[in-house]
């Protein structure tokens, strides 16, 4: 639907939207810190960083509250964390731990409702419109309710801070108003009181370049921001974009969209300044056998595939290629990245490698071939994906990837939810 | 500190069928038995098709990380940790 249907012609006259709240977001607060401290007490009220790595030049993925109040932050260095506060505890990424939570957590929601969206491993969007809950409870309640059984069902420790409104931006920007723990409605009755304390750099999308932008127009505050005309905001972001800026800061849901899986990708950041091709392909294809084992678990096939590389003198090369071949098995997608990795700056040392494929199409009906067997193939790969479902990762693998044991381990994405999709499916 | 251990270790547990509660009520490892007084979290991972349960529990003063492998039954100590 476009948006001229859904909200009527005139665009430009629109008030704040007067309907009840209904969309609650929910966010852990400090998630894989929080969830350390919840499974090791003795790491609670102490200053705590999950990083990449414990290594000085490991990046912090998650500084705990007290780390926060310190002035470590999410990004920075482990050694700079350390140079804050010497004595800070620095742990390693436990993926399945989160997972577990971000599971019972989603387990907890869905007694609510069924319009539930995981945003990310830490945050999920609830639509509790016309649900059973809200019959004859306040929308707070349900809150006050869901950060008790959190609290009881999953862990003491663990706390969320709460946003409603009556749209997703409306709901996060509540969310983040109180930390750790809030629990804020944003309603047509108080959302110009909060938007007078608040900075345009507060409001998710807008940092230095939008704001820049938008100081340009003579908008500095957030008040001004929703007290500007459309025609104003159309000028400055010069797209759509200056309406679903209208529209958000005026409570009304632009950003209920789902997005579909488009490609599959894996990306390594080396601890080593490798640079040849002899050190580097074993890390190629070790990514290419993580992609493509989650692209075959999927049931798709790809019609292309893109390499990139980020060198460790900050220069950036990538390539795409689209294949007349569909692609499914490791060794096809490994025969064409090696052919892109020749391509690139080959003898200058890497920092980063992202592979992912694209172009994606359902793996049910196979595209014969004249020369090659490829439903034998076929058979062949799924049973040696059975093997390794059955057995563990890497039963059965490649020789180019021997003495790889130590490098790409398991992750979580940042912001992703695709992700997640994949381990809840299994 | 953290220490990694990775060896067998005795885990006296106990199920609460009323309340559906499992309880990991001592540890004996290094034969010295440690009182717990703290289940932190329990999570699982599968490794292949085998479910693996972890508890992270705690006693007076150290911490403990155990693996139960829920094929053969068996309980791994992976990890202790003092107060930090």
């Amino acid at each position: 639907m476009n948006i001229k249907d859904k909200f009527g012609k005139n665009l430009s006259d629109m008030d704040f939207n007067p309907g009840i709240p209904f969309i609650m977001h929910l966010d852990i607060n400090s998630c894989f810190a929080t969830i350390e401290q919840q499974a090791n007490p003795f790491l609670r009220g102490k200053p705590l960083v999950v990083a990449a790595y414990d290594s000085p030049g490991g990046c912090v993925l998650a500084p705990s509250i007290e780390a926060k109040r310190i002035g470590i932050k999410v990004g920075m260095r482990v050694k700079d964390a350390k140079e804050i506060f010497p004595k800070v505890v620095v742990l390693p990424s436990d993926p399945w731990k989160y997972r577990n939570v971000h599971l019972s957590l989603r387990r907890i929601l869905s007694d609510y409702t069924d319009k539930l969206v995981p945003k990310s491993i830490d945050e999920f969007v609830l639509n509790l419109e016309g649900y059973p809950c809200l019959i004859k409870r306040d929308i707070k309640d349900i809150a006050k309710e869901i950060k008790l059984r959190i609290k009881n069902e999953i862990g003491e420790w663990m706390s969320v801070s709460v946003g409603i409104s009556t749209n997703r931006f409306l709901a996060k920007l509540g969310s983040s108003l109180h930390k750790p723990d809030g629990l804020d409605e944003i309603n047509k009755n108080n959302y110009l009181d909060i938007y007078s304390n608040l900075k345009l750099t507060d409001l998710n999308g807008i940092k230095v370049r939008n704001s820049i932008r938008l100081n340009g127009v003579g908008i500095f505050s957030v008040l001004d921001f929703y007290n500007a005309p459309l025609w104003k905001l159309k000028s400055s972001f010069k797209s759509i974009n200056g309406l679903y800026w209208y529209l958000r800061l005026r409570g009304w849901e632009i950003d209920d969209f789902k997005t579909k899986r488009r490609s599959y990708g894996n990306s390594y950041a080396l601890p080593k300044p490798f640079k040849t091709v002899k050190e580097l392909t074993p890390i190629l294809m070790k990514l290419v056998e993580k992609m493509s084992f989650r692209l075959r678990m999927a049931n798709y096939k790809a019609n292309g595939i893109h390499l990139a590389i980020y060198y460790r003198d900050h220069t950036f090369w990538h390539k795409g290629v689209k294949t007349k071949k569909e692609l499914f098995s490791t060794q096809d997608i490994y025969k064409e990245m090696f052919r892109l990795l020749s391509l690139s700056y080959l003898g200058k040392p890497v920092r980063e490698i992202f592979v992912s494929c694209f172009n994606l199409v359902g793996s049910f009906v196979s595209q014969l071939e004249l020369f090659n067997d490829v439903p034998k193939k076929e058979k062949l790969i799924k049973s040696i994906d059975q093997i390794n479902n059955r057995w563990g990762e890497f039963v059965i693998f490649s020789a180019k990837m021997s003495n790889t044991e130590n490098y790409i381990p398991d992750r979580i994405a940042f912001g992703g939810v695709k992700e997640l999709e994949e381990f809840t499916l299994r | 500190m953290i220490q990694k251990i990775n060896a067998p270790v005795s885990v006296n547990l106990s199920y609460d069928s009323l309340n559906k509660k499992v309880s990991i009520n001592e540890v004996i490892w290094n034969n010295k038995i440690y009182p717990i007084v703290k289940l932190g979290l329990h999570h699982f991972f599968r490794r292949g098709r085998t479910l693996y349960h972890v508890f992270s529990v705690a006693s007076e003063n150290l911490f403990f990380r155990l693996i139960l492998n829920s094929e053969t039954l068996h309980w791994n100590l992976e990890q202790i940790a003092d107060e930090y």
